[in-house]
C-alpha cells in the first residue's frame, strides 16, 4: 500500500473515489472481517512442497506417458500400487518427497534420485549438448513430454542461432539391418537377471554396437536416448493441478473429456471470470474435471454449485485427484439437475415453498463427538481384537464427520435462490441451447457464461438464439489453434504432430432481462424525444405516426421506408 | 472489480457442525488397553476431525487448528446495481469498449451520443442505456468490469497481452488464490488484472516496469480499481541493463535513460548479501530466494531476467516468457535450461473466432432455360409464352420470401423475359431459332414438359432449407507471441547479483 502514496504526486481522485480508496480492502481487513480473529484462515496456506499422505501425483515419463498414482503410507493400509511396464510399484515411499522429484524404476521399486537429476540421464559417451538437443527433440516430437535436460555451458550467451556441434560423421556408410548389435535377447536377459543397473545395460549395448562410432553426434544421442527409455526409465513426480490432470487425461483418452484440450479448460476458467469468493454454477458431464478446476481456482472461497444428474454425484474419483483441501471441497455444493431445470422461463422460478428439511433435522440431531449408542456399545464388546475396535471407531467417526459437514438438498437450493450466480459454466453433451436457457435465469445480469461443446453446430444455434432474444451480449464462438514448438538453437520448428481442435467455446455476457432489452425505456424515450427536436439533430420529419410509436423507435424501420 | 472487494464471512455447514478437537481426560497416557470405550471414541473422533479438516497423514498438529469454525463461508458481496464511483464498462459494439467511473453530473460522450452518469446510477449492470440527445437513438450497454473487458477497454499504452494469451498464462502457470507472483513488465496492466483475479483475495503480485510513466499510471489505475492490496508496482529494470535502445520491439518499449536514478520504490526485501558498487545497475526482483510461486516475463530480452527468476522461484515453481520473435525464444530457452529449469514447452495460441448467421439455402434451380421465341410477332405463340411465364412466377413466389412474392407480377416477368433475350448471345438465339425450325414437334414436346414441370419445381422449392451456419472470420490475428513455460528445478539457484560482484 505504501506505493500508492509513493514519491509521485498523488493523482486527484474524485471525492467518492477517494472514499472508496480509504475503504480499500487489505489483507488485514480480510482477516478482520472474520468474526473471530483468533482463528486463522486455513485457506491462506496455498500448497505444500512435499507429497502428503493420500495425495495423488502424476508420474510423467521422459517419453510422454503419464500415470496417476495415489501416494499412501503403509500405515493407512490400502495403498493402491501403480502399474507401469506390466509391473506394480508401491507408492508408499513417495509420501514426504518433494514435488518435482525424479524417480527411477529400479528392481526395488520407485527409487527417488537426488535433487538436480533429470528425467533423461546424462551419458558420458556423447557431448552433453547433443544429448540436450536431441532429448528435447525426442520429447517434443512426441508432443507430450517435456524436455528434461541439463545443458552444458553455452559460451556466455553468444548467438545460438547455429548448432554448436560440428558434424564429423554422416550416415553415408549406414547399413540397414540387425547385424550391428552383437548382443542378443539372451545376453540382455542374463544381464538383467544379474541385477545390472539400467545404465550398465545401456553401456553394454553401446560397446557391442559396431555402428555406434560411425553415427553422427545427434544419432548417437538419439540411440542412447532410445536405449535409456527402455532400460533406465525415469519419471518425474508432477503436482496434480487442473492443467496437469487435464493434459494427462487428454493424452490418455480425450473422448472421456469430450475432447476438451487443456487450453480450452484454461479459457473456460478465465472467460467465466471465476475468482475467489464468487458463486459459480457449473453443469458438466466431464467426470468432474471442470468442477475440480473451478474449486482449485476459487481456493475454498465462495461457492461452486455443481449440477449432477442421476442418483448421486459421480465425480468423487476425479475430484480426489485434485488433492483439494477441506475448504475447497466444502465450497463445492451439489445440486440435482431436476431442481435446477424448470419450465423454460426467462426469469428465475420462485423460491421453493417452506418444505420441512428432513435431512437437516437428521443432521442437527448428530452430535460431536458422536457418543456411542447402547446397542453399538454392546456390539463393540463382542469384538475380540483391539485393532478391530479401533478400525470400527475410525470408520464410524469419519462417517459422522462427513455427515455433519454435508449440505442438504434444500440448503443448496436455497443458496441458488438467494443469490444470483456470478458465472455459469456448461460442459455437457446435452443440447446447449436448452441447457443455457435453463440456467440463464440463475445468472446475475452482466454475468459471463461459457458453454463448451466439442462440435460447432449446436453452439451456432445457441449463439443465434441468444442474439435473437437479446439475452446476451459480447457473444463469441471460438476455438483455439494451439501449436507447440521444438525450440533448439538453429533447429526451431513447429512440432510435426499437433492437435487440430480442442473443442468450441461460446462465451457471452448476460443482459439484464428487464432493462437490457430494447423497448423498456419507452416512457423515458418519449420524454426525451419531446424535449429535443429531430433525430440526430435534424428537423423532425413531417410523417410521425404517434400511434405507431413502438415501431418508429426502431432505426431499422426507418431504413426500410 | 468484484474479485477485489472485501469478503463477507458467514456461517457454513462446516462451521456450524461443532467438529473440533476434544481434549482427552488426564488418563490419556494410560496404556491403550486401559482406555475406556468413551475415551477411545473421543480419540478416534479427534483423528477423524484432523483427517477431514487438515488432510490425512499429518503428525503433531496444533489441536487448535482442528476446529471447523475456521471454515466459515467467505464470499465477495454481490453488486448488482451501479453505485456512484463504481467502475462501469461501456459496451458500444464488439470492438469498441470504454470504461468510466460513474459519477453524478458527469457525461460520457461517444459517437452514439451523450450518456449521463445520473442515468446509470441505480440501474443494474447489464442494462441498455439510451443517449439523452439524438432522441434516444444512440444506445450502449453497461457491463460489470472483468479483466477481459478491462483489457479491451483500456487505453493501450503498449502492446498488450491479449485475453487468450492471458488466460493461457494464468492456467499454465497454475496460479491459484493467495500465491505470490512476479510480472515484468507491467505495460498497460491488462495482464496484471488477470493475474490478480486469480491470486485474490490474499495473494501478492509484484509487477516491475522500467518506464517511469507507465509504472506511475499503472499504480494509479490499480488504486482506482481497488486492487492496491493485491499488487506492488516497482519502477525497475529487472534485467539490470545500462540504458540501451531496444531493437526487438520497436515502438513498444521506450528507451529508459535514467532508470537507475529514478528508482522510486525500493524493493521491500533486499537480499541481505547483495553488495554492489554504486555505479552498477542491479537487476533482479529484489525478493528473497525461493519466495515466489510463479513469474511471468514480458521483456525485450527475457534471457537476462531468467537467472534472477531462477533465484527467486520456489522449487517446482513455474516460469512463463512471452516473446514475439523466434530468436528471443531460442535464447530464453537456452538460458532457462542453464538455470536448472525443466519441462520446457513453447506454444503459440491463436483464437479462431466464428461468424454465425442464418443461411437460406435455395434448391438448385431446376427450371429449364426459357425458350426464345423464334418469331416474336406471331400472336398465337406469344400467348403460349405468357402462360409459361406465369407458371415460372408461381415458382418464384414459392421460393422467395413474402416481399419478393408480393412484388412479382406479370409486368416484371415480361421484363425478365426481355432481359433473357438481351443477355443471350446472338449465336444462341440463332441456334434456338434453327432448332425450333428443324423440329417443331420436339418443341411442342418440350412445351408440354414445361407445363408439367412447375409442379415438380414447386415440390423442390418446398425443400428450401434454413440453416444456422458458422464460418471463421476472414481475418484473424496471425501472431501474438511465443509462450514458453518451464518449471524450476529443486536445487536452489545462486543469486546472479552476488556472482557478478565477488568484491565482497
Amino acid at each position: 500500500m505504501s506505493t500508492d502514496n509513493g514519491t509521485q504526486p498523488q493523482p486527484e481522485l474524485p471525492q467518492d473515489k477517494a472514499e472508496e480508496k480509504s475503504k480499500d480492502p487489505s489483507l488485514s481487513a480480510i482477516a478482520e472481517n472474520n468474526n473471530d480473529s483468533s482463528v486463522p484462515d486455513p485457506r491462506l496456506e496455498v500448497q505444500s512442497g512435499v507429497v502428503r499422505d493420500g495425495e495423488y501425483v502424476i508420474l510423467a515419463f521422459g517419453d510422454g506417458r503419464k500415470f496417476f498414482a495415489q501416494c499412501q503410507t503403509r500405515a493407512r493400509g490400502k495403498s493402491t500400487p501403480v502399474k507401469i511396464h506390466k509391473r506394480s510399484y508401491h507408492t508408499w515411499q513417495l509420501v514426504g518427497l518433494k514435488y518435482g522429484k525424479v524417480l527411477e524404476l529400479g528392481q526395488s521399486g520407485l527409487v527417488p534420485l537426488p535433487d538436480g537429476e533429470e528425467v533423461i540421464p546424462s551419458n558420458p559417451y556423447i557431448a552433453e549438448n547433443a544429448v540436450a538437443t536431441v532429448a528435447a527433440t525426442a520429447a517434443t516430437d512426441d508432443s507430450k513430454g517435456g524436455a528434461d535436460v541439463a545443458v552444458a555451458e553455452d559460451n556466455e550467451m553468444e548467438d545460438t542461432t547455429f548448432p554448436p556441434i560440428q558434424q564429423d560423421n554422416d550416415n553415408r556408410h549406414l547399413l540397414m539391418g540387425d547385424k550391428s548389435q552383437a548382443m542378443d535377447q539372451d545376453d540382455l536377459r542374463q544381464l538383467r537377471e544379474e541385477g545390472a543397473h539400467g545404465s550398465e545395460i545401456v553401456e553394454a549395448l553401446i560397446e557391442n554396437s559396431s555402428s555406434f562410432k560411425n553415427k553422427t553426434e545427434f544419432s548417437k544421442a538419439k540411440y542412447i536416448l532410445r536405449k535409456q527409455k527402455k532400460y533406465q526409465p525415469r519419471c518425474r513426480m508432477v503436482r496434480c493441478t487442473a492443467y496437469t490432470i487435464c493434459e494427462a487425461l487428454y493424452i490418455k483418452d480425450s473422448r472421456k473429456l469430450m475432447n476438451m484440450r487443456e487450453d480450452t479448460l484454461g479459457q473456460i476458467l478465465s472467460y467465466s471470470n471465476v475468482s475467489a469468493g464468487c458463486q459459480a454454477l457449473v453443469f458438466e458431464n466431464c467426470m468432474g474435471i471442470v468442477t475440480g478446476a473451478v474449486a482449485e481456482r476459487m481456493g475454498g472461497y465462495g461457492r461452486i454449485l455443481s449440477v449432477y444428474t442421476g442418483q448421486q454425484p459421480a465425480f468423487v474419483e476425479m475430484l480426489s485427484r485434485f488433492n483439494l483441501t477441506f475448504a475447497q471441497s466444502h465450497s463445492i455444493k451439489w445440486l440435482h439437475s431436476g431442481d435446477v431445470f424448470m419450465e423454460d422461463n426467462t426469469e428465475a422460478p420462485p423460491p421453493p415453498a417452506d418444505a420441512i428439511d428432513t435431512e437437516l433435522e437428521e443432521r442437527e440431531q448428530l452430535k460431536w463427538p458422536c457418543p456411542l449408542q447402547e446397542h453399538t456399545r454392546q456390539y463393540m464388546q463382542t469384538m475380540a481384537k483391539d485393532k478391530q475396535k479401533k478400525d470400527f471407531l475410525a470408520k464410524r467417526c469419519n462417517r459422522f464427520a462427513r455427515k455433519l459437514t454435508r449440505h442438504t438438498t434444500l440448503e443448496v437450493n436455497q443458496m441458488l435462490a438467494e443469490r444470483k450466480c456470478d458465472s455459469v459454466i456448461i460442459v455437457t453433451r446435452t443440447d446447449p441451447t436448452a441447457t443455457l436457457l435453463g440456467l440463464l435465469p440463475y445468472l446475475a445480469p452482466s454475468g459471463p457464461f461459457v458453454v463448451y461443446c466439442e462440435f460447432i453446430e449446436p453452439l451456432t444455434e445457441c449463439f443465434l438464439e441468444m442474439q435473437r432474444r437479446s439475452l446476451a451480449i459480447n457473444l463469441r464462438l471460438s476455438d483455439t489453434w494451439m501449436r507447440e514448438y521444438q525450440v533448439l538453437p538453429g533447429r526451431t520448428h513447429p512440432n510435426m504432430n499437433i492437435s487440430q481442435s480442442g473443442g468450441f467455446i461460446l462465451t457471452g455476457i448476460k443482459l439484464c432481462p428487464v432493462t437490457g432489452k430494447n423497448e423498456l425505456d419507452e416512457e423515458l424515450m418519449k420524454e426525451i424525444r419531446s424535449e429535443i427536436g429531430g433525430r440526430r439533430g435534424r428537423k423532425p420529419k413531417k410523417k410521425e405516426n404517434p400511434s405507431n410509436e413502438k415501431d418508429s423507435n426502431m432505426p431499422k424501420k426507418k431504413r426500410r421506408r | 472489480m468484484d474479485f477485489s472487494r472485501p469478503h463477507i464471512y458467514h456461517e457454513s455447514v462446516a462451521s456450524r457442525s461443532n467438529i473440533r478437537y476434544i481434549a482427552l481426560p488426564d488418563n490419556d497416557k494410560k496404556k491403550k488397553d486401559d482406555q475406556s470405550l468413551d475415551d477411545r471414541v473421543i480419540a478416534s473422533a479427534n483423528q477423524a476431525a484432523q483427517d477431514l479438516l487438515l488432510g490425512p497423514g499429518l503428525a503433531d498438529v496444533d489441536p487448535r487448528l482442528i476446529d471447523a469454525t475456521r471454515f466459515q463461508e467467505s464470499m465477495t458481496p454481490s453488486s448488482d446495481t451501479i453505485q456512484p464511483g463504481s467502475l462501469v464498462v461501456i459496451f458500444e459494439s464488439f470492438d469498441n469498449l470504454n470504461f468510466v467511473y460513474a459519477k453524478s453530473k458527469e457525461i460520457f460522450n461517444n459517437r452514439n451520443g451523450h450518456f449521463h452518469h445520473d442515468d446509470f446510477i441505480g440501474k443494474p449492470f447489464g442494462c441498455k442505456i439510451r443517449s439523452r440527445n439524438n432522441r434516444g437513438y444512440g444506445y450502449c450497454f453497461l457491463l460489470k468490469p472483468t479483466p477481459e473487458l478491462w483489457s479491451r477497454s483500456v487505453n493501450h499504452r503498449t502492446q498488450i497481452v491479449h485475453e487468450l494469451d492471458a488466460s493461457m498464462i494464468c492456467f499454465y502457470l497454475q496460479l491459484r488464490p493467495n500465491m505470490v507472483v512476479c510480472e515484468t513488465g507491467t505495460g498497460s496492466g491488462a495482464m496484471s488484472h488477470a493475474i490478480m483475479r486469480t491470486i485474490s483475495p490474499a495473494g501478492k503480485l509484484h509487477t516491475f516496469e522500467f518506464n517511469h510513466q507507465r509504472a506511475t499510471q499503472a499504480r494509479q489505475e490499480f488504486a482506482e480499481n481497488g486492487l492496491s492490496h493485491l499488487v506492488e508496482v516497482y519502477h525497475k529494470d529487472v534485467c539490470g541493463k545500462a540504458p540501451v535502445i531496444e531493437n526487438y520491439k520497436p515502438g513498444e518499449k521506450e528507451d529508459t535513460k535514467d532508470n537507475k536514478k529514478e528508482e522510486d520504490t525500493p524493493p521491500p526485501q533486499q537480499s541481505s548479501s547483495s553488495s554492489s558498487s554504486p555505479q552498477q545497475v542491479q537487476g533482479g526482483f529484489g525478493l528473497l530466494g525461493q519466495s515466489v510461486d510463479a513469474i511471468f516475463l514480458d521483456l525485450p530480452e527475457p534471457w537476462l531476467a531468467v537467472p534472477h527468476a531462477a533465484f527467486c522461484l520456489k522449487p517446482d515453481g513455474r516460469l512463463a516468457s512471452y516473446s514475439p520473435c523466434v530468436e528471443q525464444t531460442q535464447r530464453t530457452v537456452t538460458a532457462m535450461r542453464k538455470a536448472g529449469f525443466h519441462s520446457l514447452k513453447t506454444f503459440e495460441f491463436r483464437l479462431r473466432e466464428n461468424y454465425v448467421h442464418e443461411y437460406d439455402m435455395d434448391p438448385p434451380p431446376r427450371a429449364k432455360r426459357p425458350k426464345v421465341d423464334p418469331n416474336p410477332h406471331d400472336r398465337s405463340r406469344m400467348n403460349n409464352n405468357n402462360d409459361k411465364a406465369t407458371t415460372d412466377d408461381i415458382t418464384v413466389a414459392m421460393v422467395g420470401d413474402e416481399d419478393t412474392g408480393a412484388e412479382a407480377d406479370n409486368e416484371e416477368s415480361q421484363v425478365s423475359e426481355a432481359e433473357i433475350s438481351l443477355t443471350a448471345g446472338p449465336d444462341e438465339v440463332e441456334d434456338a431459332i434453327e432448332a425450333a425450325k428443324a423440329t417443331p414437334i420436339s418443341t411442342a414436346a418440350t412445351a408440354k414438359k414445361e407445363k408439367t414441370s412447375p409442379t415438380t419445381a414447386v415440390n423442390a422449392s418446398s425443400k428450401q432449407r434454413k440453416m444456422v451456419v458458422a464460418r471463421p472470420f476472414t481475418n484473424m490475428r496471425g501472431h501474438t507471441a511465443f509462450l514458453t513455460f518451464a518449471t524450476a528445478g529443486l536445487l536452489p539457484q545462486p543469486d546472479p547479483n552476488n556472482n557478478k560482484n565477488p568484491t565482497k
